[in-house]
């Protein structure tokens, strides 16, 4: 199931925030085109695994190698047009 | 003044330059040493998880410990509790020690102790994944499980490149481990060490040692005619070792010497000790042999003292075998009652215990002894704290197993 692009965003925030941890971050605080993987939110490669496995956990999309993860990982502008586009992909098929 | 004052560890005198620890009593060195002269026993009921239903329910816990703000963001997130407490230790001792890491990073070693490392971290996480909403559950505090990772962290922090180990023999560990810093110090593997040991509490330690009927429902009493069992309890003390030639180079302060060390085994049982204490005695008689120190020029002897009745017993008559006549002149006291038995951090916490006693002239107390055993005839420090000018001290660690360690030091 398919919803907008800002709840997405906003979804994608809150998972960023309980699934990796980032007790003193809140939704607000991270900004859409934000890069999520520099100084900022202080994430790890660690954190980019579990970040891989919430994604697939979540939305039942994979992240299939490094090269797509850097790009979707971008910010969370890029992970919502990321997972927009693989949900529409799936549908269309 | 005792013969041979001159060759006293003098195979390379050894020294003690920075002190750290976070503990049931204390999240500091100065107020570790303060709880120590007051007598105060930090063994309560248990909060860390739910010990509803156990047959002893109390611990010596480190309580609202804060991860401090200069632990970077990954490790603040998935760090375990006993990679914070050797971080938060190992920051103090450092701090202390004044030593410039960055001088020559691949010179400083790093040894710990440990028995369950992370184990706490993955017991949350399997019952996050077994039971309870949300089912799915974050996998990464997996990878601080092995026991290895505490030394790991702090070499990640401090930037510490030199050798590292992380040794388990149950409760001798961090015994074992200062013994190896000395011998790296001796060897020239390393010009400093960072050594000690680190336990955090865990429901499967605390579940096995209730299911041995091993824990006493109430504070253990080492030493005490009615004692029932052990404690546990769970944190980390570090200290920083170096020769006394690289430490005075660098006008260090010197807390202490780091004198020698004896290891024996037991090969007797998996968990009793051996009943004429012969492993016990041996290992004494190897760290005294090693140290230069003749069993009349020890004052103090930190005990394992565990309050089990097996343990105390016979501690008590192998300190006697091997100090004869001079055991009527020496305190024994075990800090166990005061910190609990925490296990793969013993030896460190009590070897600090040992050093602030002689460097601050002081005698722990066995708190909570009130009926010192008739059978074991040696002045065990009951409840109260004395004034003391001690030269050489002793601090015994006996493993389950039979796993045996003595480690002297001496006064700076």
């Amino acid at each position: 199931m398919t919803m907008d692009r800002e709840t997405l965003k906003l979804k994608l925030k809150e998972l960023l925030i309980s699934g990796l941890r980032l007790q003193d971050t809140v939704p607000g605080g991270i900004a859409d085109d934000q890069p999520i993987f520099v100084e900022g939110l202080g994430l790890d490669s660690i954190d980019a695994l579990e970040l891989v496995v919430l994604i697939e956990e979540h939305f039942g999309i994979a992240i299939p190698d490094e090269e797509v993860g850097k790009s979707a990982f971008a910010s969370v502008n890029a992970l919502a047009e990321y997972i927009g586009a693989e949900q529409a992909r799936s549908l269309s098929e | 003044m005792a013969s041979g004052e001159a060759t006293r560890g003098a195979a390379a005198p050894v020294v003690v330059t920075g002190l750290g620890t976070v503990n049931a009593l204390a999240h500091s060195v100065d107020d570790f040493a303060a709880a120590l002269r007051a007598g105060t026993c930090a063994i309560a009921p248990v909060t860390g998880f739910d010990a509803t239903g156990y047959r002893s329910r109390i611990a010596a816990e480190v309580r609202n410990l804060a991860p401090p703000d200069w632990l970077p963001s990954p490790l603040r997130r998935r760090a375990s509790r006993s990679d914070l407490f050797a971080l938060v230790a190992a920051a103090e001792a450092l701090a202390d020690s004044r030593l410039d890491v960055a001088a020559a990073p691949t010179r400083i070693g790093v040894v710990l102790g440990a028995t369950t490392g992370g184990m706490m971290s993955a017991e949350t996480c399997l019952r996050e994944r077994i039971g309870g909403r949300p089912r799915r559950y974050r996998k990464s505090p997996l990878l601080a499980t092995p026991m290895a990772t505490s030394a790991d962290v702090l070499a990640a922090v401090f930037g510490l490149a030199g050798p590292r180990l992380v040794l388990s023999t149950a409760c001798s560990s961090s015994a074992n481990a200062l013994g190896v810093a000395l011998d790296w110090i001796r060897l020239g593997r390393a010009d400093a060490v960072v050594a000690g040991g680190t336990e955090s509490m865990c429901r499967t330690i605390f579940a096995g040692f209730n299911a041995l009927h091993a824990l006493s429902p109430e504070p253990c009493r080492p030493f005490d005619r009615r004692r029932s069992g052990l404690s546990l309890g769970e944190g980390a003390a570090i200290v920083v070792i170096e020769s006394r030639d690289h430490a005075a180079r660098r006008a260090a302060r010197v807390h202490a010497t780091l004198l020698g060390y004896g290891m024996s085994a037991d090969a007797h049982h998996l968990t009793a000790p051996h009943p004429e204490g012969t492993g016990a005695a041996l290992a004494m008689r190897r760290a005294l042999a090693r140290a230069g120190v003749a069993p009349a020029d020890i004052d103090y002897i930190n005990a394992h003292g565990t309050g089990t009745p097996l343990n105390d017993g016979i501690e008590a008559a192998a300190i006697q075998h091997v100090f004869g006549d001079a055991a009527r002149r020496l305190a024994v006291s075990s800090t166990k009652a005061a910190l609990g038995h925490t296990l793969g951090a013993a030896g460190a916490l009590e070897g600090l215990t040992t050093i602030l006693a002689l460097r601050d002239g002081f005698l722990p107390p066995t708190v909570n002894l009130e009926e010192p055993d008739p059978e074991c005839h040696l002045d065990f420090v009951p409840r109260h704290s004395r004034p003391a000018a001690l030269r050489y001290a002793l601090s015994n660690s006996y493993g389950f197993g039979g796993n045996n360690t003595a480690v002297v030091f001496g006064r700076a």
